[in-house]
């Protein structure tokens, strides 16, 4: 088992810059081991271009990257993957035509030496994942269910369960609730607290006050491209989260 | 939960091979039309052997081409592509004397025709349909200009190499063999290897493939390749089995094999579609050709259905569903 409060992922005076344009700006954040942190911020913050930074999209201009204690330069996102960060998108990382047991297991299929694929195993893994962390409770949804025929939510169940089955460290989750229902915000919640009981980090990206600290251990504020406010969540109410929020928000425009 | 039972997996297999049914349904259905409407010609044995000589010749690169339409591209140029492998095997036959050296040589220009393709659109982004209407013109014009737009008589059909195509085992042309097992082998490459797996990916979430580390480029210049390859192949075997090549050879082609594919219930927007599907849309189209003519229509309206098919069922596809 890993220590507590040991930082999985820490930024140092992160920048980045497009074109003169200042998209980050001397940003530090740590993410410890099995903890959920929160990352909240107006359009435009510099949430997107952090995500990117911290999945070797995007190198940064200035700054250093540590994963697991180790810096790390050059990252790119076949090594971001490979040292165990994986990125939950919002409907765009899963092939709608395609089955269940085919989208967890993309780009990364088990196979033979052949290179044919192990279909047994990726069925049978995915149902354990279906029924176990994901608990997908409707009998009509099997391993060769189509994707498009889920629901938002569960088609972010489907990406978390990737995430799990390939034992990322940290889950990053970019606006994982906008546009959903009620019930489909739930359900994502949900994934996200199964992720946090099986041992992972998970940087939670999201507009919506709520339902960060519905779920984070540790929120964090972005504005205007750094690092404005930082709170444990035991140490601020829902309501004081939500006047922070809007005094930065308004001092920025 | 009857999932189990032997009605509830007969179910299951028919709601996940729907499209493939309807289909198999309506080939029956045209062949009990044209039985009905010509019984003497669809009893006759030479009717099915005549069938059995040249559907092969459609369904190799309608194979290929399913590969490249469920990866989300198209290729116009592989007619061209078949005349450019019969053309080469015939050079290089009438060069060297020998056909073995025609066929490897021929498989290699088909290799780089179709590698040609592949690149283009892939690292250059170039619309495939735009760079292979391209591709198209310009092979059909090498084959015209090297060949002076004259035919070549190639008497190949009873050397062992004729046989080993395009000969007969019993009253069955051996075409059909080379087609069926290539038919196997692809259809299970598709559905059961990494690279079928990868193949509709392509075609359906490129973003999400690209995301999670599928080199989509090199899936998509891995199918241009093959179809080039293929195409060249299915040419050497039109030339064995006509004994001919005629500088125009496998412009009929493009035709039959694409409506071979849309009819087969592949989606021309990419991502969807099996071998099985295309090859029974293949038999159809076949079945078509021998039906009207069969039947005493005119060989025009040969074209006329075909297109109206296609475009029926492009339409299908097309509504949008809930």
């Amino acid at each position: 088992m890993t220590p507590k409060n040991w930082n999985l992922i820490e930024l140092k005076n992160v920048s980045k810059e497009f074109d003169g344009v200042i998209a980050l700006k001397g940003v530090n954040l740590s993410i410890r081991s099995n903890e959920i942190v929160g990352l909240v911020g107006d359009n435009g913050a510099g949430k997107t271009t952090l995500v990117k930074v911290l999945t070797g999209v995007y190198p940064p201009n200035k700054g250093e990257i540590y994963i697991k204690g180790k810096k790390i330069d050059n990252l790119t996102p076949q090594k971001a993957r490979k040292l165990g960060i994986e990125v939950v998108h919002q409907q765009r990382a899963v092939a709608l035509l395609q089955p269940i047991w085919k989208n967890i297991f993309m780009g990364r299929e088990v196979v033979n030496f052949l290179g044919f694929l192990n279909v047994n195993k990726q069925k049978e893994e995915t149902e354990r994942l279906m029924k176990g962390v994901l608990r997908f409770r409707s009998e009509a949804v099997t391993p060769d269910t189509l994707v498009k025929t889920l629901s938002g939510g569960e088609r972010q169940g489907v990406q978390v369960a990737r995430a799990l089955y390939f034992d990322a460290d940290l889950v990053i989750l970019d606006e994982p609730t906008t546009a959903l229902s009620i019930t489909e915000v739930d359900k994502v919640l949900d994934y996200v607290r199964s992720l946090k009981k099986e041992g992972k980090s998970c940087l939670f990206i999201s507009h919506n006050i709520s339902h960060v600290y519905s779920i984070a251990d540790r929120i964090v504020i972005m504005d205007r491209g750094a690092i404005v406010e930082e709170f444990r969540k035991k140490d601020i109410s829902e309501r004081a989260l939500f006047d922070q929020m809007k005094t930065v928000v308004k001092a920025g425009s | 939960m009857d999932g189990s039972s032997f009605l509830g997996k007969l179910k299951g297999f028919f709601k996940k091979y729907q499209i493939e049914m309807f289909i198999l349904g309506t080939f029956l259905g045209l062949w009990t039309l044209f039985f009905l409407i010509n019984p003497r010609a669809f009893t006759n044995i030479y009717t099915y052997t005549a069938y059995m000589s040249h559907v092969p010749f459609m369904i190799i690169p309608v194979l290929f081409l399913t590969y490249v339409i469920i990866a989300g591209e198209i290729d116009m140029s592989f007619p061209s592509v078949i005349g450019l492998g019969g053309w080469v095997f015939t050079a290089i036959w009438g060069l060297t004397g020998s056909p073995i050296a025609g066929l490897i040589i021929a498989l290699v220009a088909g290799l780089l025709a179709g590698l040609f393709n592949g690149i283009l659109v892939t690292k250059l982004h170039i619309p495939s349909l735009m760079l292979t209407i391209g591709t198209m013109y310009m092979w059909r014009g090498a084959i015209m200009i090297t060949s002076e737009g004259l035919g070549r008589a190639v008497p190949l059909k009873r050397t062992t190499i004729g046989q080993i195509f395009v000969g007969r085992l019993g009253r069955v042309p051996v075409q059909i063999f080379w087609a069926v097992a290539l038919a196997v082998v692809t259809g299970i490459i598709l559905s059961r290897h990494k690279f079928g797996t990868h193949v509709y990916f392509s075609g359906d979430s490129p973003e999400a493939a690209k995301m999670l580390g599928v080199n989509i480029s090199r899936v998509k210049i891995i199918a241009y390749t093959l179809l080039g390859v293929f195409s060249a192949f299915t040419g050497v075997l039109l030339v064995l089995d006509l004994s001919t090549f005629w500088p125009s050879l496998g412009e009929g082609y493009l035709l039959l094999v694409i409506s071979s594919v849309i009819i087969g219930g592949t989606s021309i927007y990419g991502g969807a579609g099996s071998i099985f599907g295309s090859v029974i849309g293949a038999l159809l189209i076949g079945i078509l050709q021998t039906g009207i003519l069969a039947s005493g229509i005119s060989g025009f309206f040969t074209d006329f259905v075909i297109g109206l098919i296609v475009v029926v069922a492009i339409v299908f596809q097309s509504i949008p569903r809930k």
